[in-house]
């Protein structure tokens, strides 16, 4: 008889996880288009003004993205509650905030990394200066994440609630403002020819707080739903 | 027998469960030995779920002692030698039978002694090893959460309604992995309504009240 290993555990759960995303790869193309199609919007609405364009070009990605996201969190958990999946997983042997960790960073690689993907391409249609990509991404890079965690322990905290799609978006869209804050700050520093890594390392150390914490803090919370 | 075995797996004291400060049932005292079988028998709603949920370690109880191996129930304890298996069997439906138990096993660790295709074959899901589980029938997912019986290693197994979705050869196959488990010094708790047909010695039976 042999014990699951950590390793094992984890690369597991990783597994499952991503072969379930590609199982369900319909739905993971929805927030990329929704990405496309909004980013589209915005010129038809103000217009082909490319000086107003290049301007807000950081921003609008930036928000974009961090929407486009919001679609795909809540089901972050939703049907592992629902299939029983989670018990099982409460009542494995390995610590449970490192299998949710594992469970949030597959979900970040099937939801948020193509979205980061197509972000060159979305702030080229709104002429943001091919200078200021590389701090574009590197922000989305590290935002993107952030967002994920910060999500998967507002969806745990709503697990179990109706409709807690809505309830879920007005939770963490407050959240989200020092994230847009730091991310649009970096890539504007980075249009004007300035140095953009001091926001960028603010993100960073947010980051690495989240990492920690927020796994923590989600088998905290779905224990409690469960213990209901 | 030695002074090990002889102490019970699992001991409750008085245990009760309250959900919003109402009892879901009455207090509960029972022993539960290596090598034993016993039936959580209620009416609807007299808390089987609950208690076999309580006894996997997914809820608190409220009043009560709860034993495992004389120490006081830990979840770090017993993590590993519980095997709950409830309504919800938590397998994927996008994922066959295999790729399922790949997964529980490499969560829950697993056996040595028996491969995953012997597994499907014994519990009669040989050839749909690879079919989603979304196209197999009820009866056909209740095997597939089954197997994982044969596969994991668990001193305990609590299982809510095994026979549910059974054909007559799944009633057959949930009794021979109950009796092998007893046979081997495992301990089950079943929660039933219907007659079992376990042919290994008289089962202890716990009675439920709401």
């Amino acid at each position: 008889m042999s014990r699951a290993s950590l390793p094992r555990a984890c690369a597991a759960m990783l597994r499952r996880d991503l072969l379930l995303a590609w199982r369900r790869r319909g739905d993971l193309a929805m927030p990329v288009l929704y990405a496309v199609i909004v980013v589209v919007l915005f010129p038809f609405a103000l217009g082909p003004d490319l000086a107003l364009l290049q301007r807000i070009a950081g921003g609008v990605v930036l928000v974009t993205v961090l929407l486009a996201m919001l679609l795909a969190l809540d089901a972050m958990f939703a049907s592992d509650i629902e299939d029983g999946s989670l018990e099982q997983l409460v009542l494995a042997p390995q610590p449970l905030a490192l299998m949710l960790g594992m469970k949030i960073l597959a979900h970040w690689l099937a939801t948020a990394l193509p979205l980061v993907v197509i972000a060159p391409l979305l702030a080229g249609m709104l002429h943001l200066p091919t200078t200021a990509i590389p701090a574009l991404l590197l922000a989305l890079l590290l935002a993107t994440p952030l967002l994920s965690l910060l999500g998967a322990v507002l969806v745990a905290l709503t697990a179990g609630t109706r409709r807690s799609g809505m309830l879920l978006a007005l939770m963490l869209l407050p959240l989200c403002v020092p994230v847009v804050i730091f991310a649009a700050g970096a890539v504007a520093a980075a249009q004007e020819g300035l140095p953009w890594f001091a926001p960028v390392a603010w993100l960073g150390a947010a980051l690495i707080l989240c990492v920690v914490l927020a796994p923590l803090a989600c088998a905290a919370a779905l224990r409690i739903a469960l213990d209901a | 027998m030695t002074a090990a075995t002889s102490v019970p797996l699992l001991e409750a004291h008085r245990l009760s469960f309250h959900r919003q400060d109402e009892p879901v049932f009455a207090p509960l005292d029972f022993r539960l030995n290596a090598g034993e079988l016993a039936l959580v028998e209620g009416d609807n709603g007299s808390g089987k779920t609950t208690l076999l949920r309580l006894l996997a370690g997914l809820l608190h109880a409220s009043e009560g002692r709860l034993l495992w191996r004389g120490a006081p129930w830990q979840r770090d304890a017993c993590a590993g030698e519980i095997l709950f298996l409830g309504h919800q069997l938590g397998q994927k439906l996008e994922l066959g039978p295999r790729e399922n138990l790949v997964f529980a096993t490499g969560l829950h660790g697993r056996r040595d002694d028996i491969t995953v295709d012997a597994v499907l074959d014994e519990v009669g899901l040989a050839g749909y090893g690879d079919e989603p589980l979304r196209r197999l029938s009820a009866g056909q997912k209740k095997r597939a959460a089954l197997a994982r019986l044969l596969l994991q290693p668990a001193a305990l197994w609590l299982l809510d309604e095994p026979y549910a979705n059974l054909d007559r050869h799944g009633i057959a196959l949930v009794n021979r992995l109950l009796e092998r488990h007893v046979a081997a010094g495992g301990a089950v708790l079943v929660s039933s309504h219907g007659a079992v047909g376990f042919h290994g010695g008289e089962p202890q039976r716990i009675r439920m009240h709401a």
